[in-house]
């Protein structure tokens, strides 16, 4: 159980860069998600951390121990990183049966046989794998495939574990189990936990802390709350759930509050810094009344599920999203009222 | 596996060092070195042979690559001419050994020095197939037009026999080179050695063929469709000589092999293969003439082995071999 | 220092390919690299006058001329009994293709010589065949084989079984939408076969004819067989005559001609490469059902039609080798009072000769098979992993000694092994040229089914031995070398079976002791004793057969590709 510090971290690929300049901290037994769109360098950074690439700049260090340091060319290779890693594609050996999938870590560590057996059925017991045990890999669904993975891990007691999108094979509804045994996992073990997924709501569901990445960089790094409502640019306000984000003019600082003219009309808004520059209109910022800040149009309507989102072109053109219960048509005329929401500035 | 390559390649190898093997290089067909190699033994049990069979140019040349290599491995050789033992006992590749059976040769028959003994008397004749019509008694014959594309023989480029043949031929006043160029003229074949020319003519390929005279009368024996002929000009010989090499690592199982080959036994087995054995007194196989009978051309080997290169060069002019 | 390495792969995995790599190359690339540098010297100095003298001789232009006129039309032949099998084989819907394909292949496993050692035994005058069934040709004819046009058909059949595979792979590939797609647009029959299917099967039979020709042009069983009694030769039965007849004083000569060769050689491997990759490009992305044209009431008759083919080229020789096993003299015919079992006696239970070989090609077959695969497995693994520059090289270069012509690497083997350095012995003579010329040539027959499989495999499987603390020892050993096994086998059974036929190199190597059975085949028919060749040749065929039965039993075990006549 430790710490992960990244600092510098680069990495490039024939001269084009995946990663630049990572600086940060996972804390011990955290459990953290690599969130961010295809390509903006979430997995590279996974596999930097286990080993099976190497960085083109900077240091990583698991715990007390440096097992990247590039200025100082000093690599320590995956097999002595002591982390435990789950693949998309879950990486079981096609010809070796649950049992020995699960404990060839321990044969690897030279147990003896006694302790490789207890080791074993303690793992495959909490992962309820205890009757696939004697199971080829091609026999099992995708979800006990996933689970002898995680078997895996449990059984050398890694520092961290780093899984890379596992569930991403998974159909919907056995994701949502799944997400409980990872979670239950993470709190049986207390290991650092690293996550990469490209689905928020996964993101959101698990993990302490997340890391939104894109073009290679760590746009923001805190709890989903914050996350979601306190998004620090432009990129986290739109990738994490719903908003749009509309520039805001004439700032003004007042005692208690912050005002601004967004759309034509002059708000109060909530921000962390002084002047900031754009706000994220959410639907929870926008209330439907008769009368209101602004006039829109229904462009949009679509079914929820128990309740409506609407897609809305206010008068002078931009396009905002609400929610509501009731049933509205396309083309109807509303009026919104904002409601204090986040603003950040943006260059 | 590759010990078991390693430890017989080493065996090969050093099996000719030991005291109880000798290495034979032969000329001789497979079946008749079989047959010799397994006499020797009967009379030699503590001896061992392991023998390899090529044609005579191919074989010598085999050997010089070895000597050259530093590597040669035969202790003695049966090869079918004199002429190229001469040569090789010039170069001071043969040890000279008397054997004490030589009393009972004709000395025409083997090296004053004692490089090299002669085993056997194989002629070159005529063989034709049993299917034609006109059967040929002369050499002459063989260079009629009426027998165009139909004649084959053996290249002395290949085979030592060959090569003295046409020494022999072209050494006689009435047949010469201008035989030869009637032949090139008629388009007879002149490749490889005397099996396939004698498959040629069996097979009714090429009906009429100069070939080795055991060939013809052992397989006729056997119902090949052919016959041999004794041409009325005579024939050529080669006597099959046997020699001891001077890089031979056993000198002695080496003797003994000479020993056996000239001795009345040897000679007696070299009669039950169908050859004319070289001894005095030993009579000929079934389907040959007596010995007083058959004719030979004379022969020089000395002046054969000065002209062997042109001879070679000429023939190929002539006949276009490789 | 030890090797930073791209991935997180350790120092010790480019350590070790750096190491195997090493071997690999001065096992296949030496050789060729000596007899380079000897055409291009004269005496130790640059210099082509050698080179120039030699080839202008009419022995070696006339040579020149047969190869080509032989590859050539060879090829042309192979490519129209090839494509004609694989169009209707892959497109139609023959019943039975599993057995078709099965006994198409079988004359590609069987020695060249001995192809044309039993073509010979059904033809001419002298077919024991022919003269039992009483349809032998009047006295005097010649050997109709004996000749280029023999030559040219006995190619063209040994061959065509390589233009079959190619061209299958390349229709395989053809998706049965592409010709609906045509269909709907209106377009009928024939022209959508012309227009449409054609012009994708095209990169794929030119690949195959390249090939095809280079392996003609290499082939020396067959013009040996049947060329050198007509007094036709090709260069590679020049070679062999020269070396044969004069020994190794001509050695340098025989170097410029290998080497004029091999350049025909590297011409057709080019453009083999060349249409290869267009093929690649060609046909992108996931193909759906394969073509399957009904042929209707055409299918029994094409059926027959195909079989008697197979029949023919197959059955007959065979017909014709075991009749001439039977004799006891050459041009007896056969009959109840004259069949015996004379030859096979001789030649498989007193001949010395025939034990001595049949140790030797088993011993050298099993031992390269065994020496590759321990040799392969990890550096094709290693290559997957580390794509260095210098692996990339390698692994262009690595067909050379297999597309070579025999004759070629056997004459770079003399060269670079008849004086080794430092001191004075020689490999020259002994079985260990033979043996490390079989490395160097078969080299490509295990590593591409190796590779193959290992591309297939996901790279995942190392890495997750890797994260749970696996060495490099550890993850080869227990996930690597299992999982690649299979392939493994396959490949060393096709390097047993072609290793232990093989004349081509063994013919120039072989020395007293170290013969082997194509080399001992060929003599034994050179001297005459057609009938105790015959009757080991029957009994090698007998053997490649049961081989190739026990692959085929077990090819559901090899991953996909690796099997050549898979269906």
């Amino acid at each position: 159980m430790a710490d992960i510090s990244l600092s510098a971290l680069g990495k490039s690929f024939a001269g084009a860069p995946a990663l630049h300049d990572i600086t940060t901290t996972f804390k011990d037994g955290e459990f953290v998600a690599l969130l961010g769109p295809s390509g903006c360098g979430k997995t590279t950074l996974l596999r930097l951390l286990a080993g099976f690439e190497m960085p083109t700049t900077g240091q990583i260090s698991i715990g007390p121990r440096e097992v990247a340091h590039v200025a100082g060319n000093r690599m320590v290779p995956p097999e002595d990183r002591n982390i435990g890693f789950v693949f998309q594609s879950y990486a079981l050996w096609p010809h070796m049966n649950v049992r020995r999938n699960v404990s060839y870590p321990l044969e690897i560590r030279r147990f003896s046989k006694a302790e490789i057996t207890a080791q074993t059925d303690q793992a495959l017991q909490a992962t309820g794998l205890t009757d696939y045990a004697d199971r080829m890999p091609s026999e099992l669904s995708g979800g006990q495939r996933q689970r002898v993975a995680l078997a895996r891990c449990l059984v050398s007691h890694p520092d961290a574990v780093l899984l890379d999108e596992p569930l991403a094979n998974l159909d919907v509804a056995l994701r949502a189990s799944m997400q409980t045994v990872f979670t239950d996992f993470h709190k049986r073990t207390g290991a650092t936990m690293v996550y990469v997924t490209h689905d928020q709501s996964e993101a959101m569901a698990m993990a302490d802390r997340i890391a939104v990445m894109d073009k290679g960089r760590i746009q923001q790094f805190d709890t989903p709350q914050t996350l979601y409502e306190r998004p620090r640019n432009r990129f986290v306000a739109e990738f994490v759930g719903r908003g749009t984000v509309v520039p805001m003019r004439g700032v003004e600082k007042s005692d208690s509050a912050l005002h601004g003219h967004v759309l034509g009309t002059r708000i109060a808004v909530q921000s962390g810094d002084d002047l900031p520059s754009h706000v994220c209109l959410r639907p929870e910022n926008l209330t439907i009344s008769e009368t209101g800040d602004l006039r829109a149009k229904v462009a949009r309507v679509t079914y929820l599920g128990g309740k409506y989102l609407l897609e809305t072109v206010a008068d002078c053109g931009t396009r905002l999203l609400a929610e509501t219960r009731a049933r509205f048509d396309v083309g109807m005329q509303l009026g919104l009222t904002i409601t204090t929401p986040w603003a950040f500035s943006e260059e | 596996m590759k010990t078991i390559l390693t430890t017989t390649a080493f065996a090969l190898m050093a099996s000719t060092a030991l005291a109880d093997t000798i290495t034979l290089y032969t000329s001789q067909p497979n079946a008749d070195a079989q047959q010799t190699v397994d006499a020797f033994k009967a009379a030699n049990p503590d001896t061992d042979v392991e023998w390899v069979r090529d044609g005579t140019t191919k074989l010598m040349a085999r050997l010089r690559a070895e000597i050259e290599a530093g590597n040669p491995q035969p202790d003695v050789l049966l090869i079918a001419d004199t002429v190229t033992l001469e040569g090789m006992a010039q170069d001071g590749l043969l040890t000279a050994y008397q054997s004490p059976e030589a009393a009972n040769y004709d000395s025409a028959l083997y090296s004053a020095d004692g490089f090299y003994h002669s085993t056997k008397l194989i002629t070159t004749g005529i063989v034709y197939n049993t299917g034609v019509e006109t059967a040929p008694t002369s050499w002459n014959d063989l260079s009629d037009a009426a027998l165009k594309g139909q004649v084959a023989m053996p290249s002395p480029l290949y085979s030592g026999a060959a090569l003295i043949h046409l020494a022999t031929l072209t050494g006689d006043d009435s047949l010469g080179w201008g035989y030869y160029e009637q032949l090139a003229a008629n388009d007879a074949r002149a490749q490889g050695g005397n099996g396939g020319t004698f498959k040629a003519v069996a097979s009714g390929e090429k009906p009429y063929g100069m070939v080795v005279d055991f060939l013809a009368i052992r397989n006729k024996a056997e119902g090949s469709p052919v016959e041999f002929v004794f041409p009325t000009e005579g024939v050529s010989y080669v006597t099959e000589p046997v020699a001891i090499m001077s890089t031979a690592k056993n000198v002695e199982g080496a003797q003994k092999f000479v020993d056996f080959l000239l001795s009345a036994e040897g000679q007696d087995v070299v009669l039950e293969m169908g050859y004319i054995p070289a001894r005095d007194g030993m009579g000929v196989p079934a389907g040959f003439p007596a010995r007083e009978d058959i004719k030979l051309m004379d022969f020089d080997p000395a002046t054969a082995l000065k002209d062997a290169e042109a001879n070679k060069a000429k023939f190929t002019e002539l006949f276009g071999a490789e | 220092m030890g090797v930073l390495t791209k991935n997180g792969g350790s120092r010790s995995e480019g350590w070790l390919l750096s190491t195997i790599l090493i071997v690999a190359i001065s096992l296949t690339l030496a050789p060729v690299l000596r007899l380079f540098v000897e055409g291009v010297t004269d005496q130790g100095a640059v210099g082509l006058s050698l080179a120039g003298e030699v080839l202008r001789q009419p022995s070696t232009l006339s040579a020149l001329k047969h190869s080509l006129v032989t590859a050539g039309f060879g090829t042309l032949v192979s490519v129209v009994l090839g494509s004609a099998f694989a169009f209707l084989v892959a497109l139609t819907d023959l019943r039975a293709k599993a057995a078709l394909v099965f006994c198409l292949m079988i004359p590609m496993m069987i020695p060249p010589q001995i192809t044309a050692l039993s073509w010979t035994q059904i033809m001419g005058p002298s077919s024991v065949l022919l003269k039992t069934l009483g349809l032998a040709p009047p006295l005097g004819s010649p050997q109709p084989l004996y000749s280029a046009q023999g030559i040219i058909l006995l190619l063209g059949i040994q061959h065509m079984s390589i233009i079959f595979l190619t061209l299958r792979a390349g229709l395989r590939a053809i998706p049965q939408e592409v010709v609906e797609a045509a269909r709907i647009s209106g377009a009928r029959g024939l022209r959508t076969w012309w227009q449409v299917v054609m012009p994708l099967t095209l990169p794929s039979l030119a690949a195959g004819t390249a090939i095809t020709f280079v392996t003609a042009l290499g082939n020396f069983g067959i013009p040996a067989m049947l060329g050198i009694p007509a007094g036709y030769a090709t260069l590679p039965t020049l070679v062999y005559q020269k070396l044969a007849g004069m020994g190794t004083s001509v050695l340098a000569e025989v170097s410029i001609l290998a080497m004029l060769i091999g350049a025909v050689a590297v011409t057709g491997i080019l453009t083999q490469r060349f249409f290869q990759s267009r093929q690649r490009v060609y046909l992108v992305g996931a193909t759906s059902r394969p073509l399957a044209i009904p042929l209707g009431a055409a299918r029994l008759p094409v059926e027959v039609l195909l079989w008697a083919v197979v029949c023919t080229i197959l059955v007959l020789p065979m017909f014709g080798l075991l009749a001439t096993s039977l004799v006891p003299a050459y041009g007896v015919p056969l009959r109840l009072d004259t069949v015996t079992l004379q030859a096979w006696t001789e030649v498989l239970l007193r001949q010395p000769v025939t034990t001595r070989a049949f140790a030797n090609s088993f011993g050298l077959a099993i031992s390269a098979a065994v020496v590759l695969m321990l040799l392969c497995l990890p550096l094709a693994w290693l290559m997957e992993r580390n794509p260095t520059r210098l692996s990339r090289l390698f692994d262009s270069l690595l067909d050379l000694p297999y597309a070579l012509p025999g004759v070629v690497l056997s004459i770079a083997m003399i060269l670079l092994l008849i004086k080794l350095p430092f001191t004075d012995a020689t490999l020259y003579g002994t079985i260990w040229i033979i043996f490390l010329a079989y490395l160097a040539r078969f080299f490509a027959v295990m590593f591409r089914p190796v590779q193959a499989s290992l591309k297939q495999l996901d790279p995942a499987m190392g890495e997750a031995a890797q994260s749970v603390g696996a060495s490099l020892f550890q993850r080869l050993r227990d996930v690597i070398v299992p999982l690649s096994a299979p392939a493994a086998a396959a490949g060393a059974i096709l390097v047993f079976l072609t290793a232990f036929n093989e004349l081509t190199v063994s013919a120039l190597l072989w020395s007293s002791g170290t013969e082997t059975l194509g080399v001992v085949i060929f003599n034994l028919d050179d001297s005459g004793e057609t009938a105790m060749a015959s009757a080991l040749a029957m009994t090698i065929v007998l053997v490649v057969m049961a081989l190739m039965v026990l692959v085929q039993l077990m090819s559901r075990r090899f991953p996909k590709g690796v099997v050549p006549w898979q269906t």
